[in-house]
């Protein structure tokens, strides 16, 4: 490299790329990115947005986090849920999250959502979909409520209520049935924890707590695990082991303490005049 | 009976209204070879027609078996009848599984097929259950088969062109304890305690009655067996013209050698 | 490019069977899931062919059915054969015959056959799609299979644990059956918090040789325990249904 500097350029390394698709045509599988199976959803009402969300985190279909956070803070009257790939949905919206604070820095007015939901779609179309983000961004501005869907290749949606992930046909259902416009904090509320129910009642990839979040014009309240359905029953036995159950093979034991002598060495004498330069 | 041809006569298993068989009586059977087994195949199936195939079967050579606690025993007369003949050729007891035996009487190679039929029948059994076949299940496949004679419908099989002319002894031991059957080509069987077929059934199965009791041990049988075959044996009675085997719970089927059958008829 | 129909899907669940030295027991969940759906929540995954024999089917779930029907219509055939009913060995050995006769279009189904032989001891009998089998002490097979085994593996046969100083014998080769019950149902609850494919509810049976007093089985709720013993004075067979999360 040229450049010997520790300074890396913005955006993705494709150094890799080279060796990986070498790799891969070998036969060594990529590895698999942690995928947040999902529910989540949105919902406008008199006041203001609720967002939800359950809080499965899934590998496969192994369940990799039984108590995830799927609402993202964007900024503090903007929220967003992701679905899709972890790593990407937390990196995009915690990027999004940096530059919405500068932009707001630099105009000095409370940003907008369509800010935050522009800057999004451009950074997912320019990676035509590589970064598997499914957003549900809503917030309060000074234009009012706004709730959006934003695909992963980049796509945007404004609709009054909104699902995404695995679980998204389940809630919409809930929503499709139940919503109606004008409604006060606590219906959009019991809607929208029904809604996610939904999706973590009848679909797989969702499960555990919903975490919802209600923004108003000047209060926005994060309701971190809001319902608790899939509390774990009590084990039937406790799995402690007797001390001395685990086998070895060899024991070895090894004193830390270690005793030492300094001997300062005698003071060396002065070949010439030239004294060393120690400025 | 016999003098008019109906509608009932053609096929050998059409029964008439009055639940006769005509075709085995009248001229049709086809059995391409010499007439006197003709005459034997027709011998059959009237006989079966009247229950009495036995009658016909008196013919062959007389077979006993005899059931105790320990073990089955059969014994068989081998009718050497030629001082040129190796007696030991004469094979009337055969092994069907190891815990099977069977012996014969009457047209013996047609017991071949019907030995044949209840080996595959035990192995099948073995290698689909990993267990010995029951006595009787084993007997029972063996009666089926006695009655697949006649014309083949449609579809299935070729038939075979007349019914069997042997019936059997099957001798062997299951959870049941040590058991004997008696099948006759008729498709029936029966179990037995004692039972004795063949020319000299009929002097053997009264001796048999008489000396045959529940706690026999299987030396006792074996010495009852080769007594009842020296009654109505013409010959005298030896090693070369007797044949003996049994079935027990721990051995399983043997055919006694020449030196076990000789130490036997010393004690008889 | 061509596209094939496959004739093959997966729905999810796990079973599990444990023999005891005089009892045994066959466990499944009742879920029954294609993908991220859930297709009901009590399809029984678990059957009773006799009053000695239980057959767990797990896999692809239409073949799993079928063969279930087949192997009891096959053990129908036997009874009237052979004038009793199929002995577990023999069954073990049916199921292997059965399988293998699919052996290039397999039924896409892991069985677990538990029950009590005609000794009297307790049996696992596991097999793979294609009729290769084995007797076993304990055996998981289905989508957590690899959550549960290792911990059956630790648990009943003390895999990875040295044995306690001066105890005669070491470790104990069968364990009482209350203690087999909550390591299945301990099995289950813990699959259905880490697999998505597990939940619902658990049903499990129990086989009891002859005469074997029901100990173990008193501690549990009466409601959730039924008796399903075809005929009297032989072995008995319970059913134990329990719920386990549905999310």
């Amino acid at each position: 490299m040229a450049n010997a500097s520790a300074y890396r350029g913005t955006g993705f390394d494709f150094s890799n790329y080279a060796r990986n698709s070498f790799l891969e045509k070998k036969g060594v599988p990529l590895p698999k990115a942690t995928s947040t199976g999902t529910t989540i959803v949105g919902c406008i009402f008199k006041d203001g947005v609720v967002l939800g969300a359950d809080t499965r985190a899934t590998e496969g279909d192994i369940v990799a986090d039984k108590n995830c956070e799927k609402i993202h803070y964007i900024t503090e009257n903007i929220r967003c849920c992701g679905a899709g790939t972890a790593a990407d949905t937390e990196f995009t919206t915690a990027m999004i999250s940096s530059n919405m604070e500068l932009h707001s820095l630099s105009t000095g007015r409370i940003p907008r959502v369509v800010t935050a939901m522009t800057m999004l779609k451009q950074y997912l179309f320019r990676y035509q979909g590589h970064v598997g983000a499914a957003l549900v961004l809503g917030g309060v501005d000074s234009t009012g409520s706004h709730l959006f869907t934003i695909a992963p290749h980049g796509s945007a949606d404004k609709l009054p209520y909104v699902t995404m992930g695995s679980g998204s046909l389940a809630a919409m259902a809930v929503f499709e049935s139940g919503w109606k416009p004008n409604m006060d904090r606590q219906e959009a509320l019991n809607l929208v924890v029904a809604a996610v129910s939904a999706g973590i009642f009848n679909d797989l990839g969702s499960g555990s707590n919903v975490d919802t979040c209600v923004i108003t014009k000047d209060h926005t309240e994060m309701l971190r695990n809001y319902r608790k359905p899939n509390e774990r029953v009590q084990k039937e036995n406790t799995y402690k082991f007797r001390r001395g159950t685990t086998a070895w093979t060899k024991e070895k034991i090894r004193e830390l303490v270690v005793d030492e002598t300094v001997v300062p060495l005698p003071h060396p004498v002065s070949a010439g005049g030239d004294a060393m330069d120690t400025s | 009976m016999f003098l008019t041809r109906s509608e009932y006569d053609r096929g050998v298993n059409t029964f008439s209204p009055e639940g006769r068989l005509f075709q085995g009586g009248t001229s049709r059977i086809c059995y391409r070879g010499n007439q006197g087994k003709r005459e034997i195949a027709l011998d059959i199936c009237l006989n079966i027609n009247d229950g009495e195939c036995f009658v016909f079967l008196q013919l062959g050579s007389t077979t006993v078996g005899v059931r105790t606690p320990e073990g089955v025993v059969l014994g068989v007369e081998k009718r050497v009848q030629s001082p040129l003949l190796e007696s030991s050729t004469i094979e009337k007891i055969v092994e069907i599984d190891t815990h099977l035996g069977c012996a014969m009487s009457g047209l013996t190679a047609d017991a071949r097929t019907m030995i044949d039929h209840a080996r595959v029948t035990a192995q099948n059994h073995a290698f689909t259950y990993d267990e010995p076949i029951k006595v009787e299940s084993v007997t029972q496949a063996v009666c089926d088969l006695a009655l697949r004679f006649g014309e083949s419908v449609h579809d299935e099989d070729a038939m075979m062109s007349r019914p069997f002319g042997v019936a059997l002894l099957i001798a062997g031991t299951d959870e049941n304890g040590p058991q004997l059957f008696h099948t006759d080509p008729s498709g029936t069987f029966m179990r037995y305690d004692a039972k004795a077929i063949g020319s000299g059934s009929e002097a053997a199965q009264a001796e048999l009655q008489d000396k045959w009791h529940t706690r026999m041990t299987l030396r006792e049988a074996q010495i009852l067996t080769l007594r009842i075959l020296k009654q109505v044996m013409e010959e005298k009675l030896d090693q070369h013209n007797v044949q003996l085997a049994q079935v027990t719970k721990d051995n399983g089927f043997q055919i006694l050698n020449e030196t076990e059958l000789r130490s036997v008829i010393e004690e008889m | 490019m061509q596209r094939q129909f496959n004739p093959y899907t997966e729905n999810g669940g796990t079973i599990l069977a444990i023999a005891g030295a005089d009892f045994a027991v066959i466990a499944g969940d009742t879920r029954q899931t294609e993908g991220f759906n859930i297709q009901t929540r009590y399809a029984p995954k678990v059957f009773r062919l006799t009053d000695k024999a239980v057959l767990a089917v797990n896999g692809f779930a239409a073949d799993g059915n079928m063969f279930v029907k087949k192997v009891k219509q096959r053990l129908e055939w036997y009874r009237h054969a052979h004038a009793k009913d199929m002995p577990l060995r023999a069954i073990a050995r049916l199921i292997q015959t059965m399988l293998y006769a699919q052996r290039f279009f397999p039924y896409y189904v892991y069985n677990i056959l538990g029950g009590i032989e005609d000794d009297g001891s307790g049996a696992v009998y596991s097999f793979d799609p294609v009729g290769s089998y084995e007797r076993e002490t304990c055996r998981a097979a289905g989508a957590a299979q690899q959550l549960v085994q290792p911990f059956l593996d630790n648990q009943i046969y003390f895999k990875n644990q040295v044995p306690p100083p001066g105890v005669a014998g070491g470790h104990p080769t069968h364990l009482p059956l209350d203690r087999v019950l909550s390591i299945v149902t301990d099995s289950f609850t813990s699959a259905t918090e880490r697999h998505i494919e597990v939940g619902d509810g658990l049903e499990l049976y129990v086989v009891l040789a002859k005469g074997r007093s029901p100990q173990g089985l008193e501690g549990l709720r009466a409601a959730h325990v039924r008796e399903v013993t075809g005929h009297t004075d032989g072995e008995r067979v319970f059913v134990i249904n329990q719920e386990l999360k549905k999310d």
